[in-house]
């Protein structure tokens, strides 16, 4: 049995190792629009397991992550613009760090009142956070979300923007799957799918509940905030409603449940299939292309529920049960 | 394997029209590639400048087509919607990019020009936008990008110097915006010209990004009621801020609303109050203007009523001088080579049914030639007021209060 | 006087958002379904309204029971083809995605039928303000504020006195109780969103007459209904109305006191700050959405 389980999680390992591998080599073998996918479908991944980690783990869906990209981004952008003329990439190292701690930090302030709420309440909660920070971002001139921000332009070795990004982005997918790897098969791994399940059996049983949330609530953040800035920095110029856009919060969540909620493969698998969708198949409709994507998420919840890796392993029990 | 494949079918599908083409008079296709807000909140202004651009290559293709160098052409336009989302506008506009489009049109708001326009900039490919008008899309040095408006900045100018010869002189005015990049400028750029007239201001009033209720502002402004109000918001919101005003009997001698006016929806919605409410409009059916392709503009707003039912707005007006604005550069230029077209554009100098187009060296409109005249509704209909070369009505200052407008 | 002047504004401001906000409260009260797709049916019953007004003179006061039965009708179908199956597959929250994508077909269906632009509703008796002691008040807000309060005393009676209120309140508090008692369910939740979806399309007709409205407005809607049914307390008339008198005056104080731009952020840090300090609303009842 546990061998079993060794062998398995070595094959994922693998898999994920060629997998990101194979990616690697994408920039080479196609046109600039599908590394700009690849680039989506990869920030939508890291998005997708940043949110993961207390959404998928720990069953605390959050309606407003697009509230720690615009805070990283923005974070970022200002100390970038105001302090780090002429040193793009050095600005752009410490931005990453800081964008991360100010997500991370504001996660920490409302972590201990706001995770006390659950369900529908903390997604709606965080989906009022999200407001309130746009809100304050897009009026108070000093943070410049109205007029906007120009970031300083990155380049290295000579690679096209698009593939510059693609590989800022890919490393940050590679860590982000790492970390969330790891996590999911720690303790506080554990913990957390414990208070997925019963959240107050858990507690009952010993299990750190407060502190098992609140650090992955800010894990969670901190990531969603580097990720933003490496967003911001891929678009070049960004307002408020940029970043701290209602459709990314949701489009996490989406990925997830259409790849497999608490999987790590379920956010890419998820993003994937969504933003070839939108992006490639449906990219060239006109005036209809705000219905069929409405239509895609109706169907997507009615058809696979429980994600298209609970679909596999459906078919898989059927297949051995026959 | 899969992108082999969809690479010979792209290629296909790029080949089929010129097939057809070559079949009946060997006439090449010129395409037209960016985005259009649809569905976001600029949608409406979306769909005005998306006919505009339809209705000018219906035109000139129904000409059978422009000749460029020798060679026969005719157009075809490939827009999406951006949905207001940058990363889906750059990522489509890199498909085309890639599907060979040269030439692109603009979408609508910064967020969106600025990212979209860096990806057509590096790959030397013009813009020409009826969309951004705010500083930041001309203040990166970008070479490939036009704009058919002046800076937002400077869009009140012509405005303000009008403000100034009113008799009896306006004392003082009060300003409202909201918080996006255009409106927020363009609020900067009516101080700045205030400033310059010597009119002080009293107030400026920010909202955000959409307005819902106006009246508490207004309640301050009846407080504190200054001569003139500037409101430097999108149509919505000025209808709504005239709606309430006029529900609370709000007065100021002079209303100026920068867009909203122009719309015929608009001045139907407010009726007899609508009268004496000043704009700024680019275009009008009576200018004394003169276009290769459609003549006056009298003759393109009759040719776009026949084959739409959509009232014209100035937006259309914009957005069909966009196709021949490129099209009268083809030709100066004699090529299609995308480098050559924008040599041209730069040094445009043109006329047509929109405006007389020249661009500054930072790619927006020249902010006397293709700058703003003053309007004013009178008896339900936008007139223009100044300056006196484009005048077709006189103007009623200080403005009567909304209860005895007729 | 200038204080006066902006709690009036708010009060009326503010009947507008109760009722706007009373069909959301219903269904996440009695099914625990948070209805993204609320602020949609709003705009659907607007541009009914408009279409009544426009194509055949009406005015939207009186077309509003035609409104409400159209988007009843729309409701109980929705519930039942969609909502529920929705919930009954995969989970509440995931009803919410569900909620969503309905929420953007809408909006591009009204983006293709009546097109982007900017409508308004003008009646006959607008323009000509009130003057009540020194406060001006607007006679086509004045008679929104009273269409609004008429409407949720009526809900308020249907729930609390007739038979199918009582069926419908019974469900919220203990769906199998009511279940073992005979009750449909499923029926009584198609009920209670067409209840809920009429209502909606009631405050579009209202708010059709105040303010001018295009399709992406929808998602604002949404927005001020979460925030009036976290003040006031979920699944009651009541409560909405609480939420949304306090919730306009808060607009107009916010506008008047901090500065115009900040209203919306006020009203979401409120939401947020409530939802931690009670999370039930000042008159909740803790219905199905908050076990």
């Amino acid at each position: 049995m546990l061998v079993a389980a060794v062998r398995r999680r070595a094959w994922w390992i693998l898999l994920g190792v060629v997998l990101f591998a194979a990616a690697a080599f994408l920039p080479f073998v196609t046109t600039p629009f599908y590394v700009r996918v690849g680039q989506l479908v990869l920030l939508s991944s890291a998005l997708g397991l940043a949110w993961t980690l207390l959404g998928g783990f720990a069953g605390y869906w959050s309606f407003g992550n697009s509230a720690f990209i615009g805070l990283g981004a923005f974070a970022a952008g200002i100390f970038e613009v105001e302090l780090m003329k002429g040193q793009p990439w050095l600005g752009f190292a410490l931005g990453l760090l800081l964008g991360a701690a100010i997500s991370g930090l504001a996660a920490s302030v409302v972590a201990w009142p706001i995770l006390r709420l659950r369900g529908i309440y903390f997604a709606v909660a965080m989906l009022g956070i999200s407001q309130v920070l746009a809100e304050l971002n897009n009026n108070i001139d000093i943070f410049k979300g109205s007029m906007g921000l120009v970031l300083p332009r990155l380049s290295a070795f000579g690679l096209r923007p698009e593939a510059l990004y693609f590989y800022l982005l890919l490393i940050a997918t590679i860590l982000i799957t790492i970390l969330a790897f790891a996590i999911q098969h720690s303790r506080i791994g554990a913990g957390l799918m414990a208070i997925r399940e019963d959240e107050d059996t858990a507690r009952m049983l010993g299990v750190p509940t407060e502190r098992y949330k609140v650090t992955m609530f800010i894990a969670s953040a901190a990531l969603t905030g580097a990720l933003g800035v490496i967003y911001a920095h891929s678009l070049g110029y960004i307002t408020t409603s940029s970043v701290y856009r209602t459709e990314f919060s949701l489009n996490m969540i989406v990925y997830n449940l259409l790849g497999g909620i608490g999987t790590l493969i379920g956010p890419f698998l998820g993003s994937a299939i969504m933003v070839i969708l939108t992006q490639v198949v449906l990219g060239r409709l006109l005036s209809i292309h705000m219905f069929v994507t409405g239509a895609l998420l109706v169907l997507l919840v009615l058809v696979a529920p429980k994600g298209i890796t609970g679909l596999v392993r459906a078919l898989r029990q059927r297949w051995s049960a026959r | 394997m899969a992108i082999k494949r969809r690479t010979v079918i792209t290629a296909a599908t790029l080949a089929l029209p010129a097939i057809r083409g070559a079949s009946a008079q060997a006439a090449k296709t010129i395409t037209f590639g960016g985005s259009i807000p649809l569905s976001g909140g600029a949608a409406e202004t979306g769909l005005n400048v998306n006919n505009g651009y339809k209705t000018a290559v219906q035109f000139i293709n129904e000409q059978g087509g422009v000749e460029i160098g020798g060679t026969r052409y005719k157009l075809d336009l490939k827009l999406f919607d951006d949905a207001s989302d940058p990363s889906r506008a750059v990522n489509l506009i890199q498909r085309q990019l890639d599907d060979g489009v040269d030439f692109f049109l603009g979408s609508f708001g910064s967020n969106i020009v600025l990212p979209t326009a860096a990806v057509t900039e590096r790959a030397e490919k013009p813009m020409v936008q009826a969309g951004g008008g705010s500083d930041q899309i001309f203040g990166q040095g970008y070479k490939y990008v036009f704009g058919m408006f002046p800076r937002a900045t400077r869009q009140f100018r012509s405005t303000a110097a009008f403000i100034k010869t009113l008799m009896p002189p306006v004392q003082n005015y009060s300003v409202i915006f909201t918080n996006d990049a255009f409106s927020k400028t363009a609020a900067q750029g009516v101080m700045a010209a205030m400033k310059d007239q010597g009119i002080p201001m009293l107030e400026s009033y920010s909202f955000p990004e959409t307005i819902t209720d106006a009246s508490s502002v207004l309640a301050s402004i009846r407080a504190k009621t200054p001569e003139a109000l500037v409101c430097m918001t999108h149509d919505q919101d000025n209808l709504l801020i005239a709606k309430q005003m006029i529900a609370t009997g709000t007065n100021v001698n002079l209303l100026f609303q920068g867009l909203g006016p122009q719309l015929g929806s608009f001045r139907e919605t407010l009726g007899k109050s609508a009268n004496g409410i000043y704009f700024q409009t680019y275009w009008d059916e009576r200018a004394p203007l003169k276009d290769r392709f459609f003549g006056t503009p009298k003759d393109f707003a009759a040719y776009y009523r026949k084959n739409n039912s959509r009232p014209i707005a100035y937006h259309v007006s914009a957005g069909a001088a966009c196709i021949v604005t490129y099209i009268e550069a083809m030709m100066a230029a004699k090529s299609i080579d995308p480098v050559k077209v924008r040599d041209a554009l730069a040094t445009i100098d043109v006329n047509t049914q929109y405006a007389r187009i020249k661009f500054t060296e930072q790619g927006d409109g020249d902010p006397v030639i293709m700058g703003p005249w003053v309007g004013q509704v009178v008896g339900g209909a936008p007139e223009v007021i100044a300056p006196a070369n484009a005048k077709t009505a006189s103007y009623t200052y200080p403005t009567p209060p909304w209860s005895q407008r007729s | 006087m200038l204080a006066l002047q902006t709690i009036a504004d708010g009060l009326v401001l503010g009947g507008l958002y109760a009722l706007s906000a009373v069909g959301f409260s219903l269904i996440f009260g009695v099914m625990g379904v948070v209805n993204l797709s609320h602020g949609a049916l709003v705009m659907v019953g607007a541009y009914l309204a408009w279409f009544f007004w426009h194509a055949l003179g009406l005015d939207p006061l009186v077309t509003i029971p035609v409104v409400m039965l159209c988007l009843g009708a729309f409701g109980y179908v929705y519930q039942r083809g969609l909502i529920q199956l929705a919930v009954d597959r995969s989970s509440h929250v995931a009803s919410m995605l569900v909620t969503f994508g309905v929420a953007l077909m809408l909006r591009n269906t009204l983006v293709l039928v009546f097109s982007p632009d900017l409508r308004s509703i003008t009646p006959s008796y607008s323009g000509h303000p009130l003057l009540l002691g020194g406060i001006v008040i607007d006679p086509v807000r004045l008679a929104a504020l009273g269409a609004s309060l008429v409407l949720l005393g009526a809900l308020a009676l249907i729930l609390n006195r007739s038979r199918m209120g009582r069926v419908i309140r019974a469900t919220a508090q203990q769906e199998l109780a009511a279940r073992l008692c005979g009750v449909n369910a499923h029926h009584v939740y198609g009920l209670t969103f067409a209840v809920a979806a009429a209502f909606a399309g009631a405050a579009g007709a209202i708010l059709g007459i105040v303010l001018p409205f295009s399709p992406p407005d929808e998602g604002l809607w949404t927005m001020n209904a979460f925030v009036v049914v976290t003040l006031g307390g979920v699944g009651s008339p009541q409560g909405a109305l609480l939420g949304g008198l306090l919730l306009g005056v808060m607009a107009t104080g916010t506008s008047q006191l901090i500065g115009p731009a900040f209203p919306n952020a006020m009203m979401f840090a409120v939401l947020v700050a409530m939802l931690l300090i009670r999370p039930s609303g000042l008159l909740g009842n803790a219905f199905a959405g908050s076990r």
